[in-house]
């Protein structure tokens, strides 16, 4: 039987394939989730979809439409901007400037010792005080924080999982002292730390304990804090490492379910707490697929939550934070990262997210200055007030592609989230490295086609500025930071009653011991002025602390560049070195100070071992010292530092300080990649960093130019 | 030889130079390798080289780590071998052992070298003997030699190591028919991993599988028990008893003259692949210079001989060479 449908779409194909002489199976294209992509959608591809119900409306389950019924027309989303850096001082400063602005939430980023439950005067931590976030070491910084701004009628939402305990604990003795009982306390903690295993690597303690702690967090607060949202389950820092889509939707799920296992083995009720999970996304620049994410998100939440027996209607529905894509941000022609971080927002509102933040374009290189983050949060003012998006909910429903897509999406979401269940859980899977693994080979497949071209990155790859704009950024002297904090420390361990503090962390230790809930014991710890690091250390003592075994993927890149004539003129330059030294040019790929964001690094050594170079991997957390004597020992031919969180000034000159405290003659080439702003390479090559890569380097063109400075080098000697 | 001193003297840097260029496949460096390693054999050191071997995944470095930590508090000095595979299609590789060697790799009291595995068989590296043996010179009381797979178990022990180690998980019982024989054969020690939470009755399970397997094995008078050991490389339990059986194995062996018979026969052995190198050498270079093989195998081709014929003329030309 004919339709007029189909009689239709024949006629569009001939059409289609006259003006493109393109034969129409032809002519789809796959997305990096492995999706297909048609050139048309018609009304044939919403029939008999599998998680989508089209009849639905928003705030109607499964939710796809979106939590509430009259979403933005009622109240726009949260503009919520990330930030934090420096002294706790400066940050407050900074957001008292942002809050007169327009902006209506806080959300505080820390620095990495304060992530990783170290004191700012930890020898382990000396290049990353003050860097990628502010500093906090003790309740006071966290009351000069939030000085003048009253925490019974400001959201925060803070990002933190390692140390979750003593800084939640100080955020609600802060409150308690601002005379603010915690039932008033509104916001999110993050303490998210499954993806912190797979991915961003701020954990302390091993995942078993590292979930109790989880647990605890959620217990308490789902009885002491209503307002509280206990848990952000992210995906965010997930598509930041390198995941697709539906790596990021299923992980970010499947911890989500792991996370409501363990509040229900403390003899929660599901209602009692489930209202209370929060989720948080990444918008990348997939303009589509992003919309169908959150989309799919809710549906498939829905679904899980209805199976684990969530009756209250709030348990069923999932609320969300987005935020723009950094790794989307380049370094190259950086105003294009306005326009990136502009289509990204308008992807995030309209899948409905219930707050957003958006990337300053400077964010490839340093911190946000004052004049980039306004531009950053205006985005979102002119979307809210110019561009009529908050009029209609869910305007896109009803999409052909759409509503496939997002059914699409939802189905592999929902494959891989079995997956990990017939694993025993993500807690499990996370033990065995399964996730990460993916994460890692879906990040080397993304870099592999950026490199090779096949995915045009403007002002990358293609349509390069031939004049590159200057830009400030943002310069932090944490040397200053640290001995500030340092000096604050010292005053108050003068000051406190020390017997009262010894009493608190034995409690802590035997309530760790003992299994009984950690939030309130380290809560009267922190009261009696213990300091972050002390009360980290303390359960450190029961717990022990987590170092990751790492495993790399190997041939993914490779693969990519099979025939490529650069490709194969690095691997021929390979393999004459070798001929003629006797060996393969031999790197040592590190991370230095508690910067635990790897992709690059791992992408950086399964890319060059895949061009015939010997890759030494270091751990993650390593002292210049202990760098220096792995390259040493190893007789390596250059080292590669990778650094994104901003410790570069000070771990790099160390590390040039102890190669040759070790061998004084160390002919080691050092280069140095990731996040560096411009106006630190006169210092780098000061100290005689021989290379410097920053974001979006193409890694083909930086190992050839790394073989080359090593052959240099060895030429000179001789 | 300046070289030499600063080896003695343990000097990291020395020590690593000298065993890049025992690893070397460059005629030059051979031959410098070998001066090396005659100077460095007139001096040896006291050390003891134990090898570790096992199936991927059964945490062979995460033992190595708790192990050693366990000797460095007991300040041993300790160095470490260990091989990683390079990749057979590009030649590169990635050597991490020191992600999972945390602790022991910052402390002074330890060498840790990577060698890739350079398409060797067996997964012992160029090098690694010579490798032992400066590091023996430099004053290592143990030198650990790591490696993938199990398949190299009769290469390590018969060529390099003092006693070799076989570390294997729980539940591994059932492989054990597969690779009874050799490793009743070679290993000295059996070490069963992960004797721990949830794995614990089956690691036990394991160690008496193994314990039953070793019975079979008919022990020559003069050699010391095997033994089956259960450890935790992440609780750290288990370390004192593996030491123990280290010692007492190093000293009955050391007392029936057995430890002297084994380093005697590997001298033995590496004179034997020294000299097969050497010839293959001059035999390949002869075999280029030559050019016989092409034109004779032309002939065959053409059906102008027979190929047994060719290889008997090829093969009488080069000897009168």
């Amino acid at each position: 039987m004919k339709t007029k449908n189909s009689d239709n779409y024949t006629k569009w194909q001939k059409s289609f394939e006259r003006e493109t002489k393109i034969d129409l199976n032809e002519a789809s294209s796959e997305t990096d989730e492995g999706i297909e992509i048609k050139p048309v959608y018609t009304k044939a591809d919403i029939e008999n979809l599998s998680f989508v119900d089209n009849d639905s409306l928003p705030g109607q389950l499964p939710y796809t439409r979106g939590p509430k019924a009259s979403m933005y027309t009622n109240r726009p989303w949260t503009i919520r901007q990330y930030a934090g850096f420096s002294t706790a001082e400066e940050s407050n400063d900074f957001y008292k400037k942002n809050l007169k602005s327009g902006q209506k939430g806080l959300s505080v980023a820390f620095d990495l010792p304060t992530h990783r439950g170290y004191d700012s005067d930890d020898d382990l931590v000396m290049g990353d005080v003050g860097k990628a976030g502010v500093a906090i070491d003790t309740v006071e910084d966290m009351k000069i924080l939030f000085n003048d701004i009253p925490l019974d009628q400001m959201s925060v939402s803070m990002t933190m999982n390692g140390a979750v305990l003593p800084v939640l604990s100080s955020f609600i003795v802060a409150g308690e002292e601002q005379n603010v009982n915690k039932n008033l306390l509104s916001g999110t903690i993050q303490n998210d730390i499954l993806k912190e295993f797979m991915v961003r690597n701020t954990y302390i303690y091993p995942p078993d304990p590292s979930m109790k702690i989880v647990a605890d967090i959620i217990e308490f607060t789902s009885k002491e804090m209503p307002k509280f949202n206990s848990i952000s389950i992210s995906g965010y820092h997930m598509q930041e490492a390198g995941a697709d889509n539906v790596l990021e939707l299923a992980y970010t799920l499947a911890d989500g379910m792991e996370y409501v296992r363990a509040a229900l083995s403390k003899g929660l009720d599901i209602d009692d707490f489930a209202p209370r999970l929060s989720f948080f996304f990444a918008i990348g620049t997939d303009f589509f697929m992003e919309i169908a994410k959150l989309r799919a998100a809710r549906t498939l939440w829905y679904k899980i939550m209805k199976d684990f027996g969530a009756k209250n209607e709030k348990s069923l529905i999932l609320r969300t934070h987005c935020q723009t894509s950094g790794v989307s941000l380049t370094e190259k022609d950086p105003y294009n990262n306005i326009i990136r971080t502009s289509y990204e927002a308008l992807s995030a509102i309209l899948g409905g997210t219930q707050s957003l933040h958006t990337n300053s374009f400077d964010e490839a290189i340093a911190l946000p200055t004052d004049e980039s983050a306004r531009i950053a949060r205006n985005t979102q003012l002119i979307l809210q007030n110019e561009t009529g998006v908050t009029n209609t909910v869910d305007p896109l429903a009803g999409s052909y592609f759409i509503e496939s897509l997002t059914d699409e999406l939802s189905k592999k979401a929902w494959d891989i989230i079995e997956e990990i269940e017939s694993l025993g859980g993500m807690t499990k899977a996370v033990k065995a490295g399964v996730p990460k693994l993916k994460i890692e080979e879906s990040a080397t497949k993304k870099q592999a086609k950026v490199d090779s071209g096949s995915r045009v990155v403007v002002g990358v790859n293609k349509f390069k500025n031939p004049k590159e704009p200057k830009v400030d950024v943002r310069v932090i002297d944490n040397n200053r930071v640290r001995d500030d904090q340092i000096k604050k420390i010292n005053d108050i361990k003068a000051s406190r009653d020390q017997k009262a503090v010894d009493e608190s962390l034995a409690k802590l230790v035997t309530a760790a011991k003992e299994d009984s809930n950690l939030l309130a014991c380290s809560i009267d710890a922190i009261k009696n002025r213990a300091t972050v690091g002390e009360v980290s250390k303390a359960l450190e003592q029961v717990y022990g602390r987590h170092f990751a075994t790492s495993l790399s993927v190997s041939g993914v890149y490779g693969k990519h560049f099979e025939g490529d004539e650069d490709f194969m003129n690095v691997t021929k330059k390979v393999n004459i070195f070798e001929v003629e030294n006797g060996r393969r040019p031999r790197v040592l790929v590190v991370k230095m100070g508690q910067d635990g964001h790897d992709r690059g690094a791992k992408i950086v050594a399964t890319s060059f071992a895949d061009m015939g170079f010997d890759v030494d991997m270091g751990p993650l957390f390593q002292s210049p010292k202990d760098v220096a004597k792995d390259a040493i020992e190893n007789d390596v031919h250059a080292i590669g530092v990778s650094t994104l969180a901003a410790g570069h000034k000070t771990l790099v000159p160390e590390l040039m300080k102890s190669l040759k405290e070790i061998d004084s003659k160390s002919k080691i080439i050092v280069f140095v990649g990731g996040v560096i702003p411009e106006q630190d390479y006169d210092f780098l090559y000061e100290n005689n960093i021989s290379a410097i890569f920053g974001p979006g380097s193409n890694i083909i063109e930086s190992a050839e130019k790394v073989i080359d400075l090593i052959s240099d080098k060895i030429h000179k000697h001789n | 030889m300046q070289l030499v001193e600063k080896i003695i003297k343990g000097e990291r840097a020395a020590i690593a130079k000298a065993i890049t260029l025992v690893e070397s496949s460059r005629e030059n460096d051979k031959k410098e390798s070998r001066k090396l390693i005659s100077e460095l054999l007139n001096k040896p050191g006291k050390s003891i080289r134990v090898g570790f071997s096992g199936p991927p995944g059964v945490g062979k470095s995460t033992f190595i780590e708790s192990f050693g930590r366990y000797l460095v508090e007991k300040n041993y000095k300790l160095g470490i071998l260990a091989i990683d595979p390079s990749s057979q299609i590009t030649g590169g590789s990635i050597l991490g052992d020191k992600t999972r060697m945390i602790e022991i790799s910052k402390n002074p009291n330890t060498f840790i070298r990577s060698t890739p595995s350079r398409g060797s068989l067996g997964g012992i590296s160029v090098g690694t003997r010579e490798a032992s043996i400066i590091l023996d010179a430099a004053g290592y009381d143990f030198i650990f030699i790591e490696t993938v797979g199990v398949g190299q178990s009769e290469t390590m022990a018969t060529n390099l190591v003092d006693i070799f180690s076989l570390i294997v998980g729980p539940g591994s019982g059932d492989e054990l028919q597969g690779i009874k024989k050799g490793i009743t054969e070679y290993a000295d020690i059996f070490i069963v991993n992960k004797n721990d939470g949830d794995l614990k009755s089956e690691a036990s399970k394991t160690a008496s599988d193994y314990k039953s397997a070793i019975s079979y094995y008919k022990k020559s008078n003069n050699t010391a028990d095997k033994e089956v050991l259960l450890v935790s490389a992440i609780e750290q339990t288990g370390m004192e008893k593996v030491i123990e059986t280290i010692q007492n194995i190093v000293s009955q062996n050391k007392k029936n003259k057995n430890f002297d018979e084994r380093r005697a026969k590997q001298f033995t052995y590496w004179i034997e692949e020294e000299v097969k190198e050497i010839i293959q050498f001059n035999i390949q270079k002869k075999i280029k210079a030559d050019g016989s093989i092409s034109q004779l195998s032309q002939k065959v081709m053409d059906g102008k001989i027979q190929m047994f014929e060719a290889i008997e003329a090829i093969t009488q030309n080069l000897q009168n060479k």
